[in-house]
């Protein structure tokens, strides 16, 4: 049974969508990740899963029992949805104590003082703030807030929990560590999950699938590996870094195992690339290679058969620490590059390029 | 809790059924539009329908009530050059103390906010204190002080220097602006001195690294920063100084001095027959005149944002002022001074003389005290006052909290007009609601006795208080995001829940700090008040009026001096709840 299932979700803000036709199941157990630049819809869809937002059209059901359903005028309001959420802003009350905090959702619940007592130490403890429960919350650091917020979401034991860019506040370090800890909570407590974010870094170390967004629509749903490694459209592509794109014309397209294409490509250098679609020979293709997946061939060494290649000029090289970023002139246009660190070639010298056939990946133009 | 956890998936029961949730939206909706049409007719009827009927009652020959008939006469008589005197008057008197009041507010406010001089807070709590104080408590003390022939300051004056002129008569234009300098001033210094501690220091410091100096920093980048703010200030104290009553009534009408307010009173209250025609049109035409104002300033304020100034709170650049810190801690010392200790010990000296003026060993005694404990009719109009302004009060703050909720906090449609009808009062001058609800309540139909009774008093001052409310609220509410809302709401709690748990939780000291001012505001009312009252129903500041108009100064200073008590007491507790409130959130 699926823990969240939306059909045909739309949501207008006067004419305009802002959420187009959505569907998606979550299983049961899962994390889940809605990706997206801001304003493609993604935190509307969460807002309209938690009740916060009505939706226009389709309908929602969270563990089998619908939520909200448009065409038959039927909403349960946020309240009787019994979902955990933690915002972006954390939304700690100031009034409270770290411990009302997250016995609020309890004692609104009438829970038994005792029972109270329990199941606030018992969350306070998951997230490591049990030292933290007597101090007013206009008291705690950004982090310590994230946790309470964290915190007052699982002590009722939702359904399941929802998470607006919790995130985005912290600072670069503590966003990753308190990230990967969060993720491991998740696992262990094994609640569905739904998350917004704009950090493509955030949603592939931490989700079992993506699903990016864009005008309101989703674009790809899969797991981390396949949207970056084996995106449908150059949006999704573009979406996570900066690929290069080299076009190419189709010569032959055959099926592959697992619903994939190889395509036997010409631009220039002649090689076999996988694709999701079927592109009729004659068509243009784009070729996906990640900066970081190509490196330099001394110029001896002929590239091995599975692969493309290319000649170039260093046009530029700047230092990141951890890798040297290259950009070079190639008759297949620009090329980026991630070099190692120690590497260094000479602006102006001429250098082979090399990519691995299993790192290209092709697009429809 | 991992047991915990899969206990919940099987726990969780089937949260509702659909058919009487949606009875239940349909209850709520049908809630939400009682709510708003039921908001939308109080509100109507505070604002609008006396400002109808002040146009009826200006084409009306005759009194509220009467039969008569309809014309034009009312306009035709307040178009003469007696009345284009009156308002040349009204517009530079309120102009001549607008101008040195903003300076004023402006240096003082730079002195609390911007530099290091000693006991700031503290200065902060003196400086602003005048403001507190009803009007027509130092307009009695500086009659009193100001006062040519046996004033005080001229008695010490002529003392001093051997003199035998008087240099100071209050009963003249410089006694009007300089009475009204002392209220604005404190209050145009509330509002500049927290622009001036929200300004992101950054802006004024990047334009000393691009090698302004100081002075030309705080020309070029914190004046024109603040000139928005500025602006506005300047015609909201444009507009009060318009309003203004007690001023020209103490200080302008003994030397015939008369600005529109006190035309429209003297015109009801001292003519053989009150020309109530005459009063309505002139009081329709001020409004107008307001209208005109308000406008002019959102033309002004078009375009123009606040946001690089009203940013989060910031650690102000703090100036060193080195010795001359002392010169303007004196400064503040002497504005204090000034504002309140001369007319306060004017009325505590006041209050212990039989006569005063004739301040001699001989004539100590404290027979006002007794007469004024004896006196009923002061302890009925203490009890009046009392009972309004806590009944009135805790009134104005929960309509204003409603409709502020409604306006910033809401999506319902109405919303924007219950705003604005709240609005509306903001520019009515006590005065001209006074007799707009005096026409209103006249017109009521059938036997609905308001008139003349403690809830005519009442009504007018819920209207004139509302505006404030609504504003004291909006920023309460605004400083709490959604977020701690919709927080609850998916948490488990419902609508009213939340309501009562975060929302009030967390706004109750704004309300508490708002209601403070509406007590204040009803305590000090006077010039809808004089309109309105009638025997029975009289408030201390009416009943000040009448015994300081049959001479008995010394009684006077003997109310004065309890409602002072008052108000610092009152004043004390707000501070209370700003300070707590603060340490808080």
């Amino acid at each position: 049974m699926s823990a969240i299932v939306l059909e045909n979700i739309s949501k207008f803000f006067g004419a305009a969508a802002a959420v187009d036709n959505v569907n998606l199941q979550v299983e049961t157990g899962e994390f889940v990740t809605l990706l997206g630049p801001s304003g493609c819809g993604k935190t509307t869809t969460l807002r309209m899963v938690a009740g916060l937002e009505q939706n226009s059209t389709g309908r929602i059901s969270i563990g089998g029992e619908v939520v909200s359903d448009a065409a038959q005028g039927f909403f349960i309001p946020p309240e009787r949805r019994h979902l955990g959420m933690v915002f972006q802003s954390y939304a700690i009350w100031p009034h409270m104590t770290v411990f009302d905090n997250v016995a609020y959702p309890l004692r609104i619940r009438r829970k038994s003082a005792q029972e109270i007592k329990e199941r606030v130490a018992t969350a306070l403890k998951l997230v490591e703030m049990e030292r933290f429960a007597d101090r007013p919350a206009p008291a705690l650091s950004g982090g310590q807030q994230q946790r309470v917020a964290i915190a007052r979401a699982l002590v009722f034991e939702p359904r399941v929990l929802l998470l607006d860019e919790p995130l985005s506040n912290l600072d670069a370090r503590l966003r990753t560590q308190t990230g990967d800890e969060f993720r491991q909570l998740q696992k262990r407590l094994g609640i569905t999950s739904l998350y917004v974010t704009h950090d493509q870094g955030e949603a592939m170390a931490l989700s079992d699938r993506v699903v990016v967004m864009s005008m309101g629509k989703i674009l790809q749903v899969g797991a981390p590996e396949d949207i970056y490694q084996r995106p449908h459209s150059r949006d999704v592509a573009a979406f996570f870094g900066s690929p290069n794109f080299i076009e190419a014309e189709v010569k032959a397209c055959r099926s592959d195992t697992g619903g994939t294409f190889v395509l036997e490509l010409d631009g220039g250098w002649k090689g076999p690339c996988h694709s999701s679609h079927e592109i009729k020979p004659g068509n243009k293709a784009a070729v996906m290679v990640r900066p970081e997946n190509m490196r330099l061939v001394s110029g001896g060494q002929g590239p091995s058969a599975t692969g493309m290649a290319w000649k170039g000029i260093v046009k530029e090289s700047i230092y990141r620490g951890a890798h040297r970023s290259v950009m070079l002139d190639t008759p297949a246009g620009n090329l980026n590059i991630d070099l190692t660190a120690l590497e260094n070639p000479a602006v102006g010298a001429n250098v082979d390029v090399f990519a691995a056939e299993n790192s290209a990946w092709a697009v429809p133009v | 809790m991992t047991d915990n956890t899969a206990g919940a998936m099987t726990r969780n029961q089937p949260i509702a059924m659909p058919a009487p949730l949606q009875s239940l939206a349909q209850r709520l909706f049908s809630g939400r539009n009682v709510l708003v049409v039921s908001l939308v007719a109080i509100l109507s009827f505070l604002a609008v329908y006396p400002l109808a009927m002040l146009l009826y009652g200006s084409l009306h020959s005759t009194p509220p009530g009467m039969a008569g008939e309809f014309n034009l006469n009312g306009y035709k008589s307040i178009l003469n050059w007696s009345n284009t005197l009156v308002l040349l008057n009204t517009v530079a008197i309120s102009l001549g103390k607008t101008i040195p009041s903003l300076t004023l507010a402006v240096l003082l406010a730079w002195i609390i906010a911007r530099t290091d001089t000693p006991w700031r807070d503290k200065l902060e709590v003196l400086i602003t204190l005048p403001f507190f104080i009803p009007p027509i408590l130092t307009a009695m003390a500086w009659g009193m002080l100001g006062n040519p022939q046996v004033g005080l300051l001229n008695q010490v004056w002529k003392w001093a220097t051997g003199a035998t002129v008087s240099p100071i008569n209050v009963y003249s234009y410089g006694g009007i602006i300089w009475h009204m300098m002392q209220y604005s001033t404190p209050f145009l210094f509330l509002f500049i001195v927290d622009i001036f501690r929200a300004m992101d220091p950054a802006l004024e410091e990047s334009s000393r690294m691009c090698g302004a100096s100081r002075w030309r920093t705080f020309r070029l980048i914190t004046l024109m920063l603040m000139l928005p703010a500025l602006t506005n200030s300047f015609i909201l104290s444009l507009i009060r100084g318009i309003e203004s009553f007690e001023s020209p009534l103490f200080f302008g009408t003994p030397a015939k001095i008369e600005v529109i307010t006190t035309e429209i009173y003297n015109s009801i209250n001292h003519r053989a027959t009150p020309d109530y025609q005459y009063a309505t049109a002139l009081s329709f035409a001020i409004m107008v005149m307001m209208f005109l104002l308000v406008i002019w300033q959102w033309w002004l304020l078009k375009g123009r944002t606040f946001t690089t100034v009203t940013g989060k709170g910031y650690a102000p650049n703090i100036m060193k002022l080195g010795r001359w810190k002392w010169v303007t801690f004196s400064f503040c010392i002497l504005f204090f001074v000034i504002t309140v200790v001369l007319p306060v010990g004017q009325l505590l000296i006041g209050s212990f003389f039989k006569f005063f003026g004739f301040y001699s060993y001989d004539m100590l005694t404290t027979e006002h005290y007794v007469a004024v404990f004896n006196n009923a009719e002061v302890w009925r109009a203490i009890g009046n006052t009392m009972l309004l302004g806590l009944l009135g009060a805790t009134a104005v703050m929960i309509l204003g909290s409603i409709v502020a909720y409604v306006s910033v906090r809401t999506k319902w449609r109405g919303r924007r007009l219950i705003d604005g009808l709240a609005w509306l009062p903001w520019m009515m001058p006590g005065m001209v609601l006074g007799i707009g609800f005096l026409w209103a309540f006249a017109m009521l139909p059938g036997p609905i006795p308001i008139y003349g009774t403690i809830w005519a008093l009442m009504l007018a001052y819920i209207a004139l208080g509302t505006p404030i409310s609504v504003r004291v609220m909006n920023s309460a509410y605004a400083q709490l995001s959604y977020d701690l809302e919709e927080c609850s709401r998916v948490h488990g709690a419902t609508f009213m829940q939340t309501m009562w748990r975060i929302l009030i939780a967390l706004a109750w000291p704004s309300f508490a700090v708002g209601w403070v001012l509406a007590f204040f505001g009803i305590m000090r009312e006077l010039s809808a008040s004089i309109l309105l009252y009638s025997v029975g129903s009289e408030v201390l500041s009416v009943v000040l009026l009448r015994l300081w108009a049959n001479g008995l100064a010394e009684q006077v200073s003997v109310i004065g001096l309890m409602m002072m008590l008052l108000v610092i007491l009152f004043r004390w507790v707000q501070l209370k709840l700003i300070k707590s409130r603060i340490s808080t959130l």
